[in-house]
Protein backbone atom coordinates (compact mmCIF):
# COMPACT_ATOMS: atom_id res chain seq x y z
CA UNK A 1 0.00 0.00 0.00
CA UNK A 2 1.45 3.89 -0.59
CA UNK A 3 0.32 7.32 0.55
CA UNK A 4 0.07 9.46 -2.69
CA UNK A 5 -0.62 12.95 -1.48
CA UNK A 6 -3.05 14.59 -4.03
CA UNK A 7 -4.39 18.15 -2.76
CA UNK A 8 -4.65 20.29 0.10
CA UNK A 9 -7.68 19.82 2.19
CA UNK A 10 -8.54 23.32 1.87
CA UNK A 11 -8.88 22.84 -2.05
CA UNK A 12 -11.51 20.37 -1.54
CA UNK A 13 -14.40 22.39 0.74
CA UNK A 14 -17.55 20.60 1.76
CA UNK A 15 -19.64 20.37 -1.46
CA UNK A 16 -17.09 20.54 -4.04
CA UNK A 17 -15.29 17.50 -6.07
CA UNK A 18 -12.35 16.99 -8.12
CA UNK A 19 -10.61 14.43 -9.76
CA UNK A 20 -6.92 13.13 -9.83
CA UNK A 21 -5.09 10.97 -11.76
CA UNK A 22 -2.41 8.84 -9.65
CA UNK A 23 -0.08 6.11 -10.57
CA UNK A 24 -2.26 5.63 -13.73
CA UNK A 25 -5.85 5.74 -11.89
CA UNK A 26 -8.30 8.44 -12.19
CA UNK A 27 -10.03 9.01 -9.05
CA UNK A 28 -13.01 11.07 -7.71
CA UNK A 29 -12.22 12.91 -4.49
CA UNK A 30 -16.17 14.00 -3.04
CA UNK A 31 -16.25 16.21 -0.12
CA UNK A 32 -19.88 15.56 1.69
CA UNK A 33 -20.45 17.43 4.39
CA UNK A 34 -17.42 17.74 5.78
CA UNK A 35 -16.41 14.12 5.46
CA UNK A 36 -13.91 12.90 2.23
CA UNK A 37 -14.71 9.82 0.22
CA UNK A 38 -12.75 8.63 -2.85
CA UNK A 39 -13.88 5.94 -5.84
CA UNK A 40 -12.27 5.22 -9.18
CA UNK A 41 -13.80 6.59 -12.11
CA UNK A 42 -15.51 4.12 -13.75
CA UNK A 43 -18.61 3.30 -13.22
CA UNK A 44 -19.67 -0.68 -12.27
CA UNK A 45 -22.62 -0.96 -14.34
CA UNK A 46 -20.89 0.12 -18.03
CA UNK A 47 -17.60 1.36 -17.17
CA UNK A 48 -18.75 5.42 -17.80
CA UNK A 49 -16.53 7.84 -15.82
CA UNK A 50 -19.57 8.00 -13.27
CA UNK A 51 -17.29 10.36 -11.32
CA UNK A 52 -18.02 13.38 -13.68
CA UNK A 53 -21.99 12.51 -12.95
CA UNK A 54 -24.40 15.14 -11.38
CA UNK A 55 -24.06 15.28 -7.24
CA UNK A 56 -27.63 16.13 -6.35
CA UNK A 57 -29.99 14.86 -4.51
CA UNK A 58 -33.03 12.17 -5.00
CA UNK A 59 -36.58 10.86 -3.96
CA UNK A 60 -36.37 9.48 -0.76
CA UNK A 61 -38.61 6.06 -0.71
CA UNK A 62 -42.14 6.82 0.15
CA UNK A 63 -45.84 6.02 -0.25
CA UNK A 64 -47.64 5.34 -3.78
CA UNK A 65 -47.48 8.90 -5.63
CA UNK A 66 -46.03 10.94 -2.76
CA UNK A 67 -42.65 12.85 -3.64
CA UNK A 68 -40.84 13.62 -0.96
CA UNK A 69 -36.93 14.91 -1.80
CA UNK A 70 -33.93 14.57 0.24
CA UNK A 71 -30.39 13.31 0.35
CA UNK A 72 -29.09 16.72 -1.41
CA UNK A 73 -25.39 16.36 -2.42
CA UNK A 74 -25.13 13.02 -1.47
CA UNK A 75 -26.51 11.34 -4.89
CA UNK A 76 -23.87 10.79 -7.98
CA UNK A 77 -25.60 10.44 -11.01
CA UNK A 78 -24.10 8.60 -13.40
CA UNK A 79 -23.72 10.60 -16.41
CA UNK A 80 -24.57 7.94 -18.98
CA UNK A 81 -27.20 5.53 -17.87
CA UNK A 82 -28.39 7.58 -14.74
CA UNK A 83 -27.63 4.72 -11.89
CA UNK A 84 -27.75 6.97 -8.42
CA UNK A 85 -24.84 6.42 -6.04
CA UNK A 86 -24.92 7.52 -2.05
CA UNK A 87 -21.51 9.23 -1.97
CA UNK A 88 -21.53 8.30 1.70
CA UNK A 89 -21.19 4.41 1.39
CA UNK A 90 -20.50 4.40 -3.12
CA UNK A 91 -23.99 2.13 -3.24
CA UNK A 92 -26.26 2.09 -5.98
CA UNK A 93 -29.71 2.83 -4.65
CA UNK A 94 -31.40 0.06 -6.34
CA UNK A 95 -29.17 -2.36 -5.53
CA UNK A 96 -26.60 -1.86 -2.94
CA UNK A 97 -24.58 -4.59 -3.64
CA UNK A 98 -23.20 -3.31 -6.78
CA UNK A 99 -20.79 -0.59 -5.54
CA UNK A 100 -18.14 2.21 -6.60
CA UNK A 101 -14.76 1.38 -6.07
CA UNK A 102 -13.95 2.79 -2.67
CA UNK A 103 -10.37 4.28 -2.45
CA UNK A 104 -9.37 4.97 0.66
CA UNK A 105 -8.71 8.40 1.98
CA UNK A 106 -6.56 10.06 4.53
CA UNK A 107 -6.06 13.54 5.78
CA UNK A 108 -2.73 14.24 7.45
CA UNK A 109 1.10 15.20 6.57
CA UNK A 110 2.67 18.40 6.28
CA UNK A 111 2.14 20.36 3.47
CA UNK A 112 5.46 21.99 2.89
CA UNK A 113 7.15 18.47 2.86
CA UNK A 114 5.64 16.71 0.75
CA UNK A 115 4.24 18.96 -1.89
CA UNK A 116 7.94 19.98 -2.69
CA UNK A 117 8.01 17.03 -4.95
CA UNK A 118 5.06 17.51 -6.89
CA UNK A 119 4.99 19.95 -10.02
CA UNK A 120 1.66 20.38 -10.27
CA UNK A 121 0.50 22.03 -6.98
CA UNK A 122 2.22 25.35 -5.84
CA UNK A 123 4.25 24.39 -2.44
CA UNK A 124 2.23 26.35 0.39
CA UNK A 125 3.37 25.98 4.15
CA UNK A 126 -0.29 25.59 5.34
CA UNK A 127 -3.11 23.35 5.66
CA UNK A 128 -2.93 19.55 5.71
CA UNK A 129 -2.54 16.82 2.71
CA UNK A 130 -5.88 14.88 1.07
CA UNK A 131 -3.76 11.48 0.55
CA UNK A 132 -5.01 8.68 -1.71
CA UNK A 133 -4.14 4.84 -0.57
CA UNK A 134 -3.25 2.28 -3.43
CA UNK A 135 -2.17 -1.44 -3.30
CA UNK A 136 1.33 -2.01 -4.77
CA UNK A 137 3.24 0.64 -7.27
CA UNK A 138 5.74 3.17 -6.15
CA UNK A 139 5.13 5.90 -3.89
CA UNK A 140 5.06 9.24 -5.73
CA UNK A 141 3.09 12.61 -6.85
CA UNK A 142 0.07 12.41 -8.77
CA UNK A 143 0.68 12.05 -12.62
CA UNK B 1 -11.30 16.87 -45.78
CA UNK B 2 -11.30 12.75 -45.98
CA UNK B 3 -8.68 11.19 -42.86
CA UNK B 4 -6.83 8.09 -44.20
CA UNK B 5 -8.16 4.63 -44.13
CA UNK B 6 -7.49 2.85 -40.87
CA UNK B 7 -4.52 0.62 -40.86
CA UNK B 8 -5.17 -2.95 -40.89
CA UNK B 9 -4.78 -4.76 -37.60
CA UNK B 10 -5.75 -8.16 -36.27
CA UNK B 11 -8.75 -7.04 -33.73
CA UNK B 12 -12.25 -7.96 -35.13
CA UNK B 13 -14.01 -4.99 -36.44
CA UNK B 14 -16.66 -3.03 -34.93
CA UNK B 15 -19.32 -1.65 -36.71
CA UNK B 16 -22.02 0.66 -34.67
CA UNK B 17 -25.25 0.22 -36.13
CA UNK B 18 -27.27 3.63 -33.85
CA UNK B 19 -25.07 6.59 -33.84
CA UNK B 20 -27.11 9.87 -33.56
CA UNK B 21 -25.42 12.60 -35.00
CA UNK B 22 -27.31 15.94 -34.06
CA UNK B 23 -27.60 20.03 -34.56
CA UNK B 24 -25.94 22.61 -32.62
CA UNK B 25 -28.71 24.98 -33.96
CA UNK B 26 -30.86 22.90 -36.30
CA UNK B 27 -32.80 25.94 -37.69
CA UNK B 28 -29.53 27.51 -38.91
CA UNK B 29 -27.87 24.11 -39.91
CA UNK B 30 -31.04 22.56 -42.08
CA UNK B 31 -31.95 26.51 -43.36
CA UNK B 32 -30.28 26.51 -46.27
CA UNK B 33 -31.27 23.28 -47.73
CA UNK B 34 -34.91 24.88 -47.25
CA UNK B 35 -36.93 26.67 -49.96
CA UNK B 36 -37.66 30.40 -48.90
CA UNK B 37 -41.05 29.44 -48.40
CA UNK B 38 -39.94 27.00 -45.73
CA UNK B 39 -37.44 28.98 -44.63
CA UNK B 40 -39.61 32.24 -44.30
CA UNK B 41 -41.77 29.27 -42.14
CA UNK B 42 -38.61 27.91 -40.06
CA UNK B 43 -37.49 31.76 -39.44
CA UNK B 44 -41.23 32.14 -37.71
CA UNK B 45 -41.81 28.90 -35.83
CA UNK B 46 -38.57 27.11 -35.68
CA UNK B 47 -37.98 23.68 -36.57
CA UNK B 48 -40.57 22.01 -33.84
CA UNK B 49 -41.15 18.96 -34.19
CA UNK B 50 -44.54 17.06 -31.88
CA UNK B 51 -43.13 15.87 -28.63
CA UNK B 52 -44.48 13.14 -26.34
CA UNK B 53 -44.78 14.86 -23.43
CA UNK B 54 -42.46 12.29 -21.87
CA UNK B 55 -39.14 13.70 -20.17
CA UNK B 56 -36.34 11.54 -18.81
CA UNK B 57 -35.29 12.29 -15.68
CA UNK B 58 -31.50 12.02 -16.61
CA UNK B 59 -32.11 13.48 -19.55
CA UNK B 60 -31.39 12.16 -23.36
CA UNK B 61 -27.81 12.96 -24.01
CA UNK B 62 -24.74 11.63 -22.50
CA UNK B 63 -23.46 14.41 -20.16
CA UNK B 64 -19.96 13.83 -20.72
CA UNK B 65 -20.35 14.25 -24.38
CA UNK B 66 -21.11 17.66 -24.64
CA UNK B 67 -18.73 18.74 -27.96
CA UNK B 68 -15.63 20.77 -26.24
CA UNK B 69 -17.26 24.28 -27.07
CA UNK B 70 -20.26 23.19 -25.04
CA UNK B 71 -22.71 22.47 -27.51
CA UNK B 72 -25.16 19.61 -28.05
CA UNK B 73 -23.50 15.99 -28.28
CA UNK B 74 -22.78 14.26 -31.22
CA UNK B 75 -23.28 18.23 -33.31
CA UNK B 76 -19.63 17.92 -33.87
CA UNK B 77 -18.42 15.61 -36.60
CA UNK B 78 -14.68 15.60 -35.77
CA UNK B 79 -15.48 14.92 -32.02
CA UNK B 80 -17.39 12.61 -32.58
CA UNK B 81 -14.64 10.51 -34.33
CA UNK B 82 -12.16 11.27 -31.12
CA UNK B 83 -14.97 10.72 -28.31
CA UNK B 84 -16.74 7.49 -29.98
CA UNK B 85 -14.97 6.35 -32.93
CA UNK B 86 -11.54 6.65 -32.01
CA UNK B 87 -12.36 5.50 -28.73
CA UNK B 88 -13.68 2.37 -29.41
CA UNK B 89 -11.98 1.88 -32.77
CA UNK B 90 -15.36 1.42 -34.50
CA UNK B 91 -14.76 1.01 -37.59
CA UNK B 92 -18.33 2.72 -39.07
CA UNK B 93 -21.03 4.37 -37.83
CA UNK B 94 -24.23 4.04 -38.92
CA UNK B 95 -25.49 7.52 -38.45
CA UNK B 96 -29.34 8.03 -37.19
CA UNK B 97 -29.79 11.14 -36.84
CA UNK B 98 -31.62 13.41 -33.89
CA UNK B 99 -34.38 15.68 -34.40
CA UNK B 100 -36.06 14.96 -37.29
CA UNK B 101 -37.57 11.61 -37.27
CA UNK B 102 -40.66 13.46 -35.88
CA UNK B 103 -41.49 14.86 -38.69
CA UNK B 104 -43.95 11.41 -39.95
CA UNK B 105 -45.91 12.38 -37.05
CA UNK B 106 -46.22 16.19 -37.83
CA UNK B 107 -49.70 17.17 -39.24
CA UNK B 108 -48.48 18.49 -42.09
CA UNK B 109 -46.45 16.24 -44.45
CA UNK B 110 -45.19 18.96 -46.91
CA UNK B 111 -43.48 20.24 -43.97
CA UNK B 112 -41.97 16.77 -42.87
CA UNK B 113 -41.16 15.58 -46.33
CA UNK B 114 -39.07 19.70 -46.70
CA UNK B 115 -37.40 18.67 -43.50
CA UNK B 116 -36.48 14.95 -45.14
CA UNK B 117 -34.76 16.40 -47.79
CA UNK B 118 -32.88 19.10 -45.87
CA UNK B 119 -31.63 16.87 -42.89
CA UNK B 120 -30.74 14.53 -45.99
CA UNK B 121 -28.74 16.88 -47.85
CA UNK B 122 -26.77 18.25 -44.79
CA UNK B 123 -26.52 14.83 -43.58
CA UNK B 124 -24.55 14.29 -47.43
CA UNK B 125 -22.13 17.32 -46.94
CA UNK B 126 -21.37 17.96 -43.12
CA UNK B 127 -20.90 14.16 -42.08
CA UNK B 128 -20.79 11.71 -44.81
CA UNK B 129 -18.00 13.88 -46.69
CA UNK B 130 -16.23 14.16 -43.37
CA UNK B 131 -14.82 10.22 -42.95
CA UNK B 132 -15.54 7.48 -44.57
CA UNK B 133 -16.19 5.61 -41.24
CA UNK B 134 -19.67 8.14 -40.85
CA UNK B 135 -22.69 5.95 -43.32
CA UNK B 136 -26.04 7.25 -43.70
CA UNK B 137 -29.52 7.12 -43.03
CA UNK B 138 -32.10 8.69 -45.40
CA UNK B 139 -34.58 10.36 -43.44
CA UNK B 140 -38.45 9.68 -44.36
CA UNK B 141 -41.60 11.29 -43.65
CA UNK B 142 -43.83 7.82 -43.80
CA UNK B 143 -46.96 9.93 -43.30
CA UNK B 144 -46.67 10.24 -47.13
CA UNK B 145 -45.67 7.40 -48.89
CA UNK B 146 -45.05 8.26 -52.52
CA UNK B 147 -42.39 11.10 -51.37
CA UNK B 148 -40.65 9.35 -48.83
CA UNK B 149 -40.53 6.99 -52.45
CA UNK B 150 -39.56 10.27 -54.36
CA UNK B 151 -36.82 10.84 -51.42
CA UNK B 152 -35.06 7.23 -51.11
CA UNK B 153 -34.74 7.09 -55.05
CA UNK B 154 -32.92 11.30 -54.95
CA UNK B 155 -30.46 9.43 -52.26
CA UNK B 156 -30.18 6.26 -53.17
CA UNK B 157 -27.65 6.42 -56.38
CA UNK B 158 -24.74 8.04 -53.31
CA UNK B 159 -23.51 4.43 -51.56
CA UNK B 160 -22.86 6.50 -48.39
CA UNK B 161 -26.48 6.13 -47.33
CA UNK B 162 -26.95 2.73 -46.16
CA UNK B 163 -30.72 2.47 -45.04
CA UNK B 164 -33.56 4.05 -44.82
CA UNK B 165 -34.78 5.46 -41.72
CA UNK B 166 -38.07 6.37 -40.15
CA UNK B 167 -39.75 7.19 -36.88
CA UNK B 168 -41.80 3.96 -35.46
CA UNK B 169 -44.20 6.44 -34.10
CA UNK B 170 -47.18 6.12 -36.80
CA UNK B 171 -50.73 5.89 -36.85
CA UNK B 172 -50.68 2.90 -38.84
CA UNK B 173 -49.16 -0.65 -38.84
CA UNK B 174 -46.07 -0.60 -41.39
CA UNK B 175 -47.00 -4.02 -43.50
CA UNK B 176 -50.08 -2.10 -44.51
CA UNK B 177 -50.15 -1.71 -48.46
CA UNK B 178 -50.45 2.38 -47.19
CA UNK B 179 -46.61 1.91 -46.58
CA UNK B 180 -45.82 0.09 -49.92
CA UNK B 181 -44.15 2.53 -51.35
CA UNK B 182 -41.40 3.28 -49.24
CA UNK B 183 -40.72 -0.55 -49.64
CA UNK B 184 -40.69 -0.71 -53.47
CA UNK B 185 -37.96 2.28 -53.88
CA UNK B 186 -35.57 0.77 -50.63
CA UNK B 187 -35.85 -2.77 -52.63
CA UNK B 188 -34.98 -0.82 -56.11
CA UNK B 189 -31.64 -0.08 -54.40
CA UNK B 190 -31.55 -3.10 -51.73
CA UNK B 191 -31.74 -0.94 -49.09
CA UNK B 192 -33.09 -2.08 -45.56
CA UNK B 193 -35.72 0.14 -44.11
CA UNK B 194 -34.89 1.18 -40.19
CA UNK B 195 -37.36 2.23 -37.96
CA UNK B 196 -36.03 4.51 -34.44
CA UNK B 197 -38.49 4.88 -31.29
CA UNK B 198 -38.86 8.12 -29.64
CA UNK B 199 -42.57 9.46 -31.38
CA UNK B 200 -44.66 6.71 -29.67
CA UNK B 201 -47.29 9.29 -28.78
CA UNK B 202 -45.69 12.00 -30.03
CA UNK B 203 -47.98 13.96 -32.35
CA UNK B 204 -50.20 11.92 -35.15
CA UNK B 205 -49.17 8.58 -33.79
CA UNK B 206 -51.51 6.43 -31.91
CA UNK B 207 -50.90 6.18 -28.00
CA UNK B 208 -48.19 3.99 -26.93
CA UNK B 209 -49.98 1.23 -25.96
CA UNK B 210 -53.31 0.16 -26.97
CA UNK B 211 -54.98 0.83 -23.52
CA UNK B 212 -53.25 4.45 -23.53
CA UNK B 213 -50.46 6.21 -22.25
CA UNK B 214 -48.07 5.48 -20.13
CA UNK B 215 -47.76 7.97 -17.07
CA UNK B 216 -44.04 8.61 -16.95
CA UNK B 217 -40.92 8.63 -19.29
CA UNK B 218 -39.78 5.10 -17.28
CA UNK B 219 -42.84 3.34 -18.22
CA UNK B 220 -42.74 4.95 -21.98
CA UNK B 221 -39.48 3.76 -22.32
CA UNK B 222 -40.09 0.01 -21.11
CA UNK B 223 -42.89 -0.66 -23.63
CA UNK B 224 -41.58 0.81 -26.61
CA UNK B 225 -40.92 -2.95 -27.29
CA UNK B 226 -44.51 -3.25 -28.21
CA UNK B 227 -44.78 -1.33 -30.94
CA UNK B 228 -42.20 -3.15 -32.89
CA UNK B 229 -43.85 -5.98 -32.23
CA UNK B 230 -46.86 -4.74 -33.68
CA UNK B 231 -45.30 -3.58 -36.72
CA UNK B 232 -43.25 -6.77 -37.45
CA UNK B 233 -46.25 -8.44 -36.78
CA UNK B 234 -47.78 -6.22 -39.42
CA UNK B 235 -44.97 -6.59 -42.12
CA UNK B 236 -45.49 -10.58 -42.35
CA UNK B 237 -48.97 -11.22 -41.91
CA UNK B 238 -49.89 -8.60 -44.40
CA UNK B 239 -47.34 -10.46 -46.79
CA UNK B 240 -45.05 -7.66 -47.58
CA UNK B 241 -41.85 -9.94 -47.24
CA UNK B 242 -43.58 -11.80 -50.32
CA UNK B 243 -44.43 -9.11 -52.36
CA UNK B 244 -40.74 -7.32 -51.56
CA UNK B 245 -38.37 -10.18 -51.07
CA UNK B 246 -35.64 -7.76 -51.20
CA UNK B 247 -37.33 -6.73 -48.40
CA UNK B 248 -35.19 -6.02 -45.19
CA UNK B 249 -36.49 -4.55 -41.94
CA UNK B 250 -34.09 -3.22 -39.10
CA UNK B 251 -35.52 -2.17 -35.38
CA UNK B 252 -33.28 -0.45 -33.78
CA UNK B 253 -33.40 -0.04 -30.01
CA UNK B 254 -35.77 -2.15 -29.18
CA UNK B 255 -33.56 -5.01 -27.57
CA UNK B 256 -34.56 -8.36 -28.59
CA UNK B 257 -35.74 -10.25 -25.79
CA UNK B 258 -38.94 -10.23 -27.07
CA UNK B 259 -38.58 -11.64 -29.97
CA UNK B 260 -39.59 -15.65 -29.14
CA UNK B 261 -42.49 -14.97 -27.74
CA UNK B 262 -43.66 -12.91 -31.31
CA UNK B 263 -42.15 -15.68 -33.10
CA UNK B 264 -43.84 -18.35 -31.01
CA UNK B 265 -47.42 -17.01 -30.76
CA UNK B 266 -47.14 -16.10 -34.54
CA UNK B 267 -46.06 -19.78 -35.31
CA UNK B 268 -49.00 -20.62 -33.04
CA UNK B 269 -51.75 -19.64 -34.53
CA UNK B 270 -50.35 -19.71 -38.14
CA UNK B 271 -50.95 -23.39 -38.22
CA UNK B 272 -54.61 -22.47 -36.95
CA UNK B 273 -55.47 -19.16 -38.87
CA UNK B 274 -53.15 -19.40 -42.21
CA UNK B 275 -56.50 -19.10 -44.23
CA UNK B 276 -56.62 -15.53 -43.17
CA UNK B 277 -53.43 -14.79 -45.01
CA UNK B 278 -53.16 -17.36 -47.76
CA UNK B 279 -50.03 -14.99 -49.46
CA UNK B 280 -47.62 -16.87 -46.69
CA UNK B 281 -45.79 -19.58 -47.56
CA UNK B 282 -43.59 -20.30 -44.36
CA UNK B 283 -43.85 -20.13 -41.20
CA UNK B 284 -43.67 -16.14 -39.36
CA UNK B 285 -40.98 -17.39 -37.42
CA UNK B 286 -39.45 -17.46 -40.40
CA UNK B 287 -39.95 -14.32 -42.01
CA UNK B 288 -38.52 -12.39 -39.26
CA UNK B 289 -35.29 -14.86 -39.52
CA UNK B 290 -35.41 -13.79 -43.39
CA UNK B 291 -36.08 -10.05 -42.95
CA UNK B 292 -36.03 -8.62 -39.55
CA UNK B 293 -33.02 -7.20 -38.07
CA UNK B 294 -32.65 -5.78 -34.69
CA UNK B 295 -30.13 -4.02 -32.81
CA UNK B 296 -29.09 -4.75 -29.18
CA UNK B 297 -29.15 -1.86 -27.26
CA UNK B 298 -30.43 -0.61 -24.83
CA UNK B 299 -29.09 -4.58 -24.55
CA UNK B 300 -31.52 -6.92 -21.91
CA UNK B 301 -29.55 -7.11 -18.65
CA UNK B 302 -30.43 -10.38 -16.93
CA UNK B 303 -29.22 -11.45 -13.68
CA UNK B 304 -27.65 -14.20 -15.38
CA UNK B 305 -25.70 -13.86 -18.58
CA UNK B 306 -26.75 -17.68 -19.73
CA UNK B 307 -30.34 -16.75 -19.92
CA UNK B 308 -29.64 -13.91 -22.39
CA UNK B 309 -27.21 -16.78 -24.45
CA UNK B 310 -30.43 -19.01 -24.10
CA UNK B 311 -32.61 -15.89 -25.62
CA UNK B 312 -29.95 -16.22 -28.53
CA UNK B 313 -31.05 -19.64 -29.05
CA UNK B 314 -34.65 -19.46 -28.77
CA UNK B 315 -34.37 -16.79 -31.55
CA UNK B 316 -31.85 -18.45 -33.99
CA UNK B 317 -31.18 -15.95 -36.28
CA UNK B 318 -27.33 -15.39 -35.69
CA UNK B 319 -27.38 -13.17 -38.47
CA UNK B 320 -29.64 -10.83 -37.52
CA UNK B 321 -28.39 -9.11 -34.29
CA UNK B 322 -26.49 -6.47 -34.74
CA UNK B 323 -24.74 -4.36 -31.80
CA UNK B 324 -24.94 -0.58 -31.51
CA UNK B 325 -24.77 1.96 -29.00
CA UNK B 326 -26.96 4.91 -29.15
CA UNK B 327 -23.78 7.22 -28.81
CA UNK B 328 -24.34 9.73 -27.59
CA UNK B 329 -27.87 9.33 -25.39
CA UNK B 330 -28.05 8.53 -21.89
CA UNK B 331 -28.89 4.68 -22.36
CA UNK B 332 -25.57 4.52 -24.31
CA UNK B 333 -24.15 0.58 -24.17
CA UNK B 334 -20.11 0.38 -23.93
CA UNK B 335 -18.95 -1.70 -26.85
CA UNK B 336 -15.93 -3.06 -24.27
CA UNK B 337 -18.40 -3.79 -21.66
CA UNK B 338 -22.20 -4.67 -23.78
CA UNK B 339 -22.08 -8.75 -24.11
CA UNK B 340 -18.78 -9.72 -23.66
CA UNK B 341 -19.85 -12.50 -21.88
CA UNK B 342 -20.81 -13.98 -25.34
CA UNK B 343 -18.81 -16.73 -26.99
CA UNK B 344 -16.34 -15.56 -29.65
CA UNK B 345 -18.42 -16.47 -33.00
CA UNK B 346 -21.29 -14.95 -31.71
CA UNK B 347 -19.11 -11.74 -30.42
CA UNK B 348 -17.70 -11.54 -34.11
CA UNK B 349 -21.12 -11.91 -35.73
CA UNK B 350 -22.65 -9.22 -33.50
CA UNK B 351 -20.20 -6.55 -33.15
CA UNK B 352 -19.37 -6.66 -36.65
CA UNK B 353 -20.02 -9.75 -39.82
CA UNK B 354 -24.16 -9.04 -39.40
CA UNK B 355 -23.93 -5.19 -40.11
CA UNK B 356 -21.20 -5.66 -42.92
CA UNK B 357 -23.06 -7.89 -44.44
CA UNK B 358 -26.35 -6.18 -44.24
CA UNK B 359 -25.29 -3.05 -45.20
CA UNK B 360 -22.28 -4.03 -47.63
CA UNK B 361 -19.60 -2.70 -45.70
CA UNK B 362 -15.82 -3.79 -46.44
CA UNK B 363 -14.21 -6.00 -43.64
CA UNK B 364 -11.57 -3.62 -42.40
CA UNK B 365 -8.62 -5.85 -43.19
CA UNK B 366 -10.19 -7.35 -46.56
Amino acid sequence: MHRYPVMKESDLPPGSRKLVHVAGVEIGLFNVAGKVHAYRNVCPHGGAPVCLGKITGTTLPSRVYEYDYGLDGCILRCPWHGWEFDLRTGEHLVDPTTRLKKIPVESGGDAAASLENLERFPVESEGGLLCVVLPGGKAGGPS
Amino acid sequence: MLENTPAITARPGLIDTDVHNAFANVREELRPYLSRAWQAYADYHGILMPGTGYNSSVGVQREDARTPSGAMAGSDPDFMITDHLDRFGIDFAILTGSHVLGISVHTDPDWGNAIATAYNRNLAERWLGRSPRFRGSIVVNHSDPEAAAREIRRCAPDKRFVQVLMASGSSRLFGQRFFHPIFEAASEYNLPVAVHPGTEGAGTAGAPTPAGRPTRYFEWHNIVPLNFMGHINSLVCEGAFEKFPQLRFVAVEGGLAWLPQLMWRMDKNYKALRSEVPWLRKLPSQYIRDHVFVTTQPVEEPEKSSHFLQILEMINAPGNIMYSSDYPHWDFDNPRMTLQFLPKEWKQRIFHDNAAALYGLAARSA
